[in-house]
């Protein structure tokens, strides 16, 4: 067990690495696996400041699949291990995230999401949506929570943990560097206290008592001799996966029930669109939010509500449509325009989005 | 104003960065929302350095806004990075001292300020980015001088502590950029 330190509510004044930080002592991980890449490295900073009170354990490892496999390593030991990254670390992680998820391992990881393609920018980007979602050689059988400030990477980050050792697939905080290294106030708080109880930290391996009598082995398995053995587990996964979907999306709507303009954007681009959907009211747009919060799996029938309520979405992504296109596949049938506002590995701002609106209301008079 | 909107720019080693710390730090002290983004790259000295500020009175939205209410352009690089921040109701304030031109923006008010010769002929080339402290605190007037003193001794306190001169130091460049403010006749 490692030490607690926030016991009682405490605003502080803090970067969201730093957030992210304490949330993971807060949610009771044991053990940080990491590389450094900007812009997530505070997170391995703020962790190692702590350890002398939290008795936590951290490990610097040589690279990205070194550090997602030895988080995969720790957990098997029978430790509440996490990591984070970010950009091309984020990349050749998928191999040990893979893994993860074939042997539905509880794998927490952090990303804050930079330019790409390739180094790009250190600084900020939604780029890493498709890939945190379904990168690797597999399924997708990750679940992925997309925050828009700091209050949220402290609530998303305990819930993580338990919703990864919960339902035992790969669970992710996706953030970005400007939620990484802005700074904002935020309320820090024992889980307990909000009624949250922490999923316990089992063993995965060498767990105590006999085999056969006490508990059943432990078989996790990476191999599969036949296509039809793999397919049948894989089948079990899909159907553990779509029964948990229900449990575990999440959404947020802002003046969404009557907007005749609907703006789809997640993350912190989602903060952009409440001030602008505050501005368009004033002026006399009805224009509305609906922010998925889990962007994996996504909750497909508030979504179509929203978009079947609406005449005209807007998608509007600091991408080239990441979100959107899987957002689309889940509308097919609904015949709402669209349209996109699109800023590649660039913030998407108020005044942006208060503009493109304007002139899709404008369109949406004429009728 | 129920939110500013503040855009700081310089030369990287300005202290561009630092400046931007205490006056949100003394925003959030001081019981309002605040919000500051530092805009980074890969270099550890030189290029441009940004950092994008609000002090509002109600929760806020947008990490990134698109123009500023007080744009700060400490170089001529900042100047030529940060005229698409400048609208018409932009107060904008540059260094005669450090720039080689006027910004050419269309805003409310300009600005031009000698921090850099003043710090270098009568206080500290030290001291530059605590003038420029000085000149936001009096051009954004949304927090009180007190709330920047004490924001400066939780940053500073230990040398302070050990160098009480160092204090007195800083305190004259907080004020003489507040006059600079007041002296260019621009109501703000």
């Amino acid at each position: 067990m490692v030490n607690k330190l926030i016991k009682e509510d405490t605003k502080m004044f803090l970067t969201g690495n730093e957030v992210l930080a304490y949330a993971a002592n807060s949610a009771e991980a044991e053990f940080m696996y990491g590389y450094p890449i900007t812009p997530q490295n505070e997170i391995m900073h703020t962790w190692c400041k702590l350890l002398p009170k939290t008795e936590a354990g951290f490990l610097q490892t040589e690279d990205e699949i070194s550090a997602g496999f030895s988080t995969i390593g720790g957990i098997l030991a029978g430790k509440r291990a996490f990591t984070a990254t970010a950009g091309p670390g984020n990349v050749i992680m998928q191999d040990a995230q893979s893994m993860a998820e074939m042997m539905r391992i509880p794998f927490v990881c952090a990303v804050m999401q930079r330019g790409g393609p390739s180094t790009a920018t250190v600084i900020y980007a939604q780029q890493e949506t498709r890939l945190t979602c379904f990168g690797g050689n597999g399924e997708g059988f990750r679940i992925v929570y997309s925050t828009a400030g700091h209050q949220d990477l402290y609530d998303y980050m305990i819930k993580a943990f338990n919703t990864a050792w919960k339902y035992r697939f790969p669970t992710y905080i996706l953030a970005d560097g400007y939620q990484g290294k802005m700074r904002e106030p935020v309320t820090l708080y024992d889980p307990a206290s909000r009624g949250i109880t922490m999923v316990p930290t089992e063993r995965f391996l060498l767990a105590d008592g006999e085999i056969g009598v006490d508990r059943k082995s432990a078989h996790l398995r990476n191999t599969y001799n036949m296509e039809d053995e793999l397919m049948e587990v894989l089948e079990g996964y899909k159907a553990d996966y779509e029964k948990m979907s229900e449990e575990v999306q999440e959404w947020e709507e802002y003046k969404a029930e009557d907007a005749e303009i609907l703006v789809i954007a997640h993350g912190i681009v989602a903060r952009s669109a409440r001030t602008a959907i505050d501005e368009l009211r004033e002026k006399g747009i009805k224009a509305g939010l609906f922010r998925p919060i889990t962007i994996r799996p996504l909750a497909v029938k508030p979504l179509r509500e929203a978009v079947q309520r609406a005449k005209r979405i807007l998608f509007t992504e600091s991408a080239n449509g990441q979100l959107a296109q899987m957002v689309l596949e889940k509308l097919y049938g609904l015949t709402t325009p669209y349209d996109t506002l699109f800023k590649m590995g660039v913030g998407v701002t108020g005044d942006d989005i208060v503009n493109k609106v304007e002139s899709m209301a404008l369109a949406v008079n004429r009728g | 104003m129920a939110r500013t909107k503040i855009v700081l720019a310089g030369e990287g080693g300005q202290g561009v960065q630092s400046v931007a710390k205490i006056l949100v730090e003394a925003g959030y002290e001081a019981g309002k929302q605040v919000l500051y983004i530092p805009n980074f790259g890969v270099e550890q000295r030189g290029g441009v350095s940004i950092a994008f500020c609000q002090i509002a009175d109600e929760t806020i939205g947008e990490p990134r806004f698109s123009k500023g209410n007080i744009v700060i352009m400490l170089s001529d690089r900042a100047i030529d990075r940060c005229a698409t921040y400048v609208d018409e109701n932009s107060i904008v304030v540059y260094d005669t001292s450090v720039c080689t031109k006027k910004p050419e923006v269309k805003c409310k008010e300009i600005i031009g300020v000698d921090a850099n010769k003043i710090a270098n002929e009568k206080l500290s080339a030290r001291v530059f980015n605590i003038i420029i402290l000085g000149v936001l605190l009096a051009a954004t007037n949304v927090l009180k001088l007190d709330d920047i003193k004490n924001a400066m001794e939780k940053a500073l306190g230990k040398k302070f502590d050990a160098k009480p001169e160092l204090r007195d130091l800083n305190y004259q460049a907080l004020e003489m950029g507040m006059e600079m403010v007041s002296n260019s006749g621009v109501a703000v």
